[in-house]
């Protein structure tokens, strides 16, 4: 009887003391985690830098939990201390990568400046080439400088005959005006319309007005504003050249686009 | 034999009542609380583990501080506060990455731009 009573009682104890040691183990697993979770933030000058007051926490916890894992009884609340130390080394380390990244957004940020102001100049060193080129164009597309400024003329074939629709042989002459006045934004067009002397005289001018308005029509098309274009009709007034044979009366046939100067100033209109 | 008898009442008592009566805390409950609703200022949902871990154990607390288990209270609320503050700092990361992601694409797109640029 004593027998069994002393094996009962050995037994309790061994049980006793083999759940103790599991609890202890988990408590020792976790003291450990803390532990080396907590070596590797301490030693990082980053971490140290960016979250000084929760590497500090970090370490005040895993003190506790390891004091509480001396006491009997307490591997509960080490094991809490525990978890809170790397949570605290945790938090730490993200932040320490937070500010890393914020730093490089930092940088990046300036990179990107830099390299859009190398773009602006590029783009206006290359608009000013294209300028210099687009207005040679103009030049050759029967653009001269004149007492009015500089006057663009778009011949008669440009349009369908008596009519004021532009034939799509314009295009181009109207595309390249586009541009021009894309790139120079301050300076404005006045679009006249002329016409020869033969036929009714009222009808010419409605007639010069339409061409010119079909002219400023392909403009505000390609995206140019309609304020920076003005349309006028003269009719068979100021023919360029006579208008007894048919070839002079083709070239008075006309509509002439007249440029501002640079600041948007015209010399006034006829 | 009477007198030590008198003596250790008091003090088995007491050891009992620092069990029963650990003080309810409202103020880690509080820290906690305010933890989450700055998780919830920078956006942190439960896309996010250890919100959800937090989360649950706000709940857990919130219900022992009903029913006077303040010490399980106390401890859920601290773990609660830690794991949703690490939430947060993930969340703040992540978008701080994805910030670093499209500054390195818009200095590819202006360097490509640059090349073409005669």
């Amino acid at each position: 009887m004593m027998r069994l009573a002393f094996s009962l009682a050995g037994l309790a104890l061994m049980i006793s003391l083999t759940t103790g040691c599991a609890s202890s183990t988990t408590t020792q697993q976790a003291l450990q985690d803390a532990k080396s979770r907590y070596a590797s933030i301490k030693t990082d000058s980053e971490v140290l830098r960016s979250a000084p007051k929760d590497v500090r926490r970090a370490e005040e916890t895993l003190d506790k939990a390891e004091q509480l894992a001396s006491y009997w009884g307490s591997s509960k609340d080490a094991r809490h201390f525990a978890y809170l130390s790397q949570r605290y080394s945790d938090i730490a380390q993200e932040h320490a990568n937070l500010r890393s990244s914020q730093d490089k957004a930092t940088q990046l940020q300036l990179q990107i400046e830099r390299l859009q102001l190398k773009l602006r100049e590029k783009e206006l060193r290359s608009a000013r080439e294209r300028n210099v080129w687009l207005t040679d164009q103009l030049f050759n597309l029967g653009t001269s400088q004149t007492e009015r400024g500089l006057v663009m003329t778009l011949g008669d074939v440009l349009f369908a005959p008596g009519r004021s629709q532009l034939n799509p042989t314009a295009n181009e002459t109207v595309l390249k005006l586009a541009q021009f006045l894309q790139i120079n934004p301050k300076r404005e067009v006045r679009i006249e319309g002329y016409t020869d002397d033969s036929g009714d005289g009222d009808r010419n001018l409605s007639l010069s007005r339409q061409r010119a308005q079909a002219v400023a029509k392909a403009l505000s098309t390609l995206g140019i504003e309609e304020g920076r274009l003005q349309v006028l009709g003269y009719g068979e007034d100021y023919p360029v050249t006579s208008n007894e044979t048919a070839e002079g009366r083709a070239k008075n046939r006309r509509v002439e686009v007249v440029f501002s100067d640079e600041n948007g100033d015209f010399v006034p209109a006829r | 034999m009477k007198s030590s008898y008198r003596r250790v009442v008091p003090v088995f008592a007491l050891l009992l009542a620092g069990c029963a009566n650990d003080p309810a805390p409202s103020e880690q409950m509080k820290l906690t609380t305010q933890a989450f609703s700055q998780a919830h200022d920078v956006g942190v949902d439960s896309s996010v583990p250890e919100y959800s871990l937090a989360k649950d154990k706000l709940e857990r607390a919130q219900k022992a501080m009903l029913t006077e288990e303040y010490k399980k209270a106390r401890v859920l609320a601290e773990q609660a506060e830690l794991d949703v503050r690490l939430a947060e700092a993930r969340v703040l990361n992540n978008k701080s990455q994805t910030h670093v992601d499209e500054l390195n694409k818009q200095i590819a797109r202006l360097q490509k731009r640059l090349e073409s640029t005669p």
